[in-house]
């Protein structure tokens, strides 16, 4: 029997290390390269430093560590295409233009100026001579050519080459080392704007071939910005260090370390922990936030949100294809009352779908129904054909999960404000994201459904032209397939989108634009309902600049840029 | 690596088994493949069976119709379902998942194999937490049968196990972190310490401990002790409970009767006679508990932010990236397969009435 004890002793054992073993067949042929090369590069610096602290402290590296719940996809620019990703790529790099900070007005990055065809479709760069990426290699026009066609035709799974290079970009060349030309497929008033972008901002071509994309690559890894990423362990965190080869000011620290958090609630106590200097993207819950402003020596800042929510109408199903029950729906939403009672007043009201500050913005739909007004939605229902005893049944379709944890708060309100009409019976669709999004988008099942948007670059064309053009994801308002205009309002507000797209002249582009909202709201082709502001918290020793816009919030502006080279921290 | 303890366990059974349980091991073994079959069958069955198109939920609005027939066709899911599962059945024999859907597309081997280090350095300790909380106070619990302690014990192991894994580690996050200040509220590894870690296994208690870099080593236990506890807590009370009855059982036997009239003393009967035996059925359940410990990682791991199997599957849940989410499901069914076999084989062993 004792020898069977021991049996029984040892096979417990054995199954604990069946545990520690199991799977690592999986795993350490495979991962185990990718994981060591990450960390063996920056493991001389700074293992070093860490074994010598026993006999002399060396002096400690200035760091702010930065918490986040957004996860990594990828590096790679040609490829990226999430916000995150683009974080850290235009602070590794800078394009050929960049957004000063704190604002989305565009400054000289990599080109030291532009020149604009009089037709607007011929754009010239004029490279700056000193700009170097992080292992010494010199930028030149040709290099920087080889990177937007590495980026217009591997064209990855993001896509983003044929989103934000090919529907541009005729050619594009470099007649010299300092010049790189551009030549349109039509005179883009927003082209400035998109080179600025991540997607425009070049790789080092000793890590980037130019015909393979390099989602992760193995660290030190360059752009020709501010800081090199010299470690990066996926799920945990990301180090940052200033490229001595940058062409700019040196940054104010010696180190980024970013790190990575599931969920809000554990970012905001790691927070309060001291664990991180500073949390951002993304703690949006109210009653967190609150939270965290009663904590003695962090800042809780709010950044004006290009992160938008709406409903978007099928015009091609009853009976929302009735203008008048569009207008009614306009009129009954009441903005502030969801903003106040389920955000608790974190979100703003958003009363045209070009967001406040951006180009040419108006309030067109706040001017146009006064929103909310009960007499006016009950007008436009008569005018429909409903009444009291025959009520409009209207089917708000939702999913519940994929913008957080109010959205069904969200939509029992709306609920609330359409029935409030008298003349409206609101039946509330629940569906799973996977179902939802091709059925809206498809302009199939839904009538009026929940869903948002964020930029790709900021300007109101991106605002407007993805929910009007080509089916205008699921509104219906042209043809999908031909993108021919389906009603006449529909290609007014077509021409009008083209004019201001392809015009060179801002003040023109304005104009348009501010029509454009217009004919919008009167179409009701979607209802903007509010945007979320975005917070960075941070405790009292962080700065940003002082002397660039919106210091307050540590120069996180509408383009949305934390510029951790403006970063500082005392003590 | 997973077959080293079920290969000693196989090779003590074919060098000092009998023919019978020579029979009863290959039977077994024979059976766990196709137990491993159908368990991923019915991962691919299920996910396919969800509507909606992984490649649309993925993508969102932003995915032009092109791009997204694209993905699809170098995804295969073009192809009839026949020939998808096919290869999906390839790939779990290969243990080769394919890319992943969403952002850089990776190896999914690769990604599984980035984290699992970090499950294991969650799951190994937190077991053991659970047996030694569950098996000496179950042990304790059975011979002070229907006294205080043993109530008190059993009040124990219901609340610690009907607690939601969410709560209790929010609330020791609160207590012991943001309070008292004791411990880290997330993460493996303090983040500027963490820079001086080389890591070669990724389990960073033995690559600390090979280094020699004890302020990265007390950082790693540091930030191991609210989940480990959070974990080990939520499963010590099945443990408890069933140690408590099969140690009640076999107190009950003559021979522990028998020994008691010899005047072995109290502590000796119930620690050295009844707890040995009762072990036997203990045994069989850590087997079972694999898949609860799985499942309770899933959680601790979102909870604590620890950048683990767990982790990934809920994130990769939430972009829909199926053929991740299909991959860990598959890997996890493998592994509690594994592990059942390799307890059976060890229970065979100890209790031969369970052979064939």
């Amino acid at each position: 029997m004792r020898r069977r004890f021991w049996v029984v002793a040892l096979f417990a054992v054995l199954a604990m290390v069946a545990a520690a073993c199991g799977g690592g067949a999986t795993t350490t042929t495979t991962a185990a390269p990718a994981t060591t090369a990450a960390t063996t590069t920056t493991a001389p610096t700074t293992t070093t430093t860490a074994a010598t602290t026993t006999t002399e402290a060396p002096p400690s590296p200035k760091t702010i560590i930065i918490g986040t719940t957004d996860t990594i996809a990828e590096f790679d620019s040609a490829d990226a295409y999430s916000v995150r990703d683009w974080e850290i790529i235009r602070n590794t790099g800078v394009g050929l233009l960049t957004f000063a900070p704190g604002t989305t007005d565009l400054v000289p990055g990599i080109a030291k100026s532009y020149d604009v065809s009089d037709d607007g479709k011929t754009y010239t760069f004029h490279l700056r001579d000193d700009v170097k990426f992080g292992d010494g290699l010199a930028l030149t026009a040709p290099m920087y050519v080889d990177h937007i066609h590495r980026m217009l035709t591997l064209d990855g799974s993001g896509g983003v080459g044929g989103a934000l290079g090919t529907p541009y970009i005729d050619t594009v060349s470099a007649p010299d080392d300092l010049t790189v030309v551009f030549q349109l497929k039509d005179a883009f008033g927003y082209f400035p704007q998109i080179v600025a972008g991540a997607p425009y901002i070049p790789m080092d071509p000793n890590q980037f071939p130019q015909d393979a994309l390099v989602e992760f690559p193995d660290p030190p890894f360059y752009g020709v910005g501010p800081w090199t990423v010299t470690d990066y362990t996926i799920g945990e965190q990301m180090v940052l260090e200033p490229n001595e080869f940058y062409f700019g000011d040196k940054p104010k620290v010696d180190r980024i370390i970013i790190k990575d958090y599931s969920d809000a609630q554990t970012m905001a106590l790691a927070l309060q922990n001291h664990e991180i200097d500073i949390a951002w993207r993304t703690i949006a819950q109210p009653d967190l936030l609150e939270q965290l402003k009663g904590v003695d020596g962090l800042t809780v800042a709010t950044v004006p949100g290009g992160s938008i929510r709406y409903l978007i109408i099928n015009h091609a199903l009853s009976p929302t294809d009735d203008s008048n029950v569009r207008k009614a729906l306009a009129y009954a939403l009441d903005r502030d009352d969801i903003v106040d009672r389920v955000s608790g007043g974190t979100w703003e009201p958003l009363y045209s779908m070009d967001p406040p500050g951006f180009l040419g913005a108006t309030e067109a739909f706040d001017t146009m129904y006064g929103s909310p007004n009960l007499d006016k939605a009950k007008e436009a229902l008569k005018a429909a054909g409903y009444s009291e005893s025959n009520k409009l049944e209207l089917q708000l379709s939702f999913p519940p999960q994929h913008y957080g944890g109010t959205v069904s708060d969200t939509m029992q309100v709306l609920k609330e404000q359409f029935e409030a009409t008298g003349m409206i019976n609101v039946t509330l669709n629940s569906q799973e994201w996977s179902t939802y999004i091709g059925a809206v988008i498809g302009g199939a099942d839904y009538t009026v459904s929940l869903l948002g948007w964020f930029f790709d670059y900021p300007d109101p064309s991106n605002y407007l032209e993805p929910f009007v053009l080509n089916g205008g994801l699921g509104t219906m308002v042209t043809d999908p397939d031909t993108g021919e205009a389906l009603s006449d309002e529909a290609a007014n507000l077509v021409d009008l989108l083209k004019q201001a797209a392809t015009s060179t002249d801002q003040a023109k582009r304005a104009d348009l634009y501010g029509q454009a909202q217009d004919v919008y709201a009167d179409l009701v082709v979607t209802i903007p309902m509010w945007f979320e502001a975005e917070h960075v918290i941070y405790w009292d020793n962080i700065s940003g600049s002082a002397t660039d816009a919106n210091p307050q919030s540590l120069n996180i502006g509408p383009s949305f840029d934390l510029n951790y080279a403006l970063l500082d921290i005392t003590g | 690596m997973i077959g080293i303890p079920a290969g000693i366990a196989l090779l003590y059974v074919f060098v000092r088994g009998s023919a019978g349980l020579r029979r009863y091991v290959i039977t077994r073994v024979l059976l766990t493949i196709p137990m491993i079959f159908i368990l991923a069958s019915l991962v691919f069955l299920v996910l396919r069976a969800i509507p909606g198109d992984p490649v649309t939920s993925s993508l969102g609005p932003k995915g032009s119709p092109e791009l997204k027939q694209r993905l699809r066709t170098e995804l295969g899911l073009e192809d009839p379902m026949i020939v998808q599962y096919g290869r999906f059945l390839g790939e779990v024999v290969t243990l080769d998942f394919g890319r992943s859907l969403v952002g850089g597309r990776r190896r999914i081997v690769d990604e599984m194999g980035e984290r699992f280090p970090a499950t294991l350095e969650l799951i190994v300790p937190a077991a053991l937490m659970a047996l030694l909380l569950g098996i000496v106070p179950g042990t304790f619990a059975a011979s002070r049968r229907r006294r205080t302690a043993d109530y008190s014990l059993r009040l124990y192991s219901v609340i610690v196990y009907s607690m939601p894994i969410f709560w209790l580690g929010l609330l020791l996050q609160l207590l012991f972190a943001v309070h008292l200040g004791w411990v880290p509220v997330a993460g493996r590894i303090d983040a500027v310490v963490g820079t001086t870690v080389h890591r070669t296994t990724n389990i960073l208690l033995i690559d600390t401990l090979l280094t020699g870099n004890w302020p990265a080593f007390w950082s790693v236990v540091h930030h191991l002790i609210l989940p480990v506890i959070t974990l080990g807590l939520i499963l010590s009370g099945v443990f408890l409970r069933l140690t408590r009855i099969n140690v009640i059982e076999t107190l009950q036997q003559d021979y522990i009767t028998a020994a008691r009239a010899r005047g072995v003393k109290e502590w000796v009967v119930v620690y050295r006679h009844a707890l040995k035996n009762a072990m036997i059925p203990v045994i069989t359940l850590i087997g079972l508990q694999v898949a609860i410990l799985l499942a309770g990682a899933v959680l601790t791991e979102t909870v604590f932010s620890w950048p683990g199997m767990g982790r990934y599957l809920v994130e990769r849940i939430s972009v829909r990236d199926y053929t991740a989410v299909q991959s860990v499901i598959t890997m996890f069914a493998i592994f509690v397969a594994l592990i059942s076999l390799a307890v059976d084989i060890v229970y065979s062993l100890l209790d031969p009435r369970v052979r064939y």
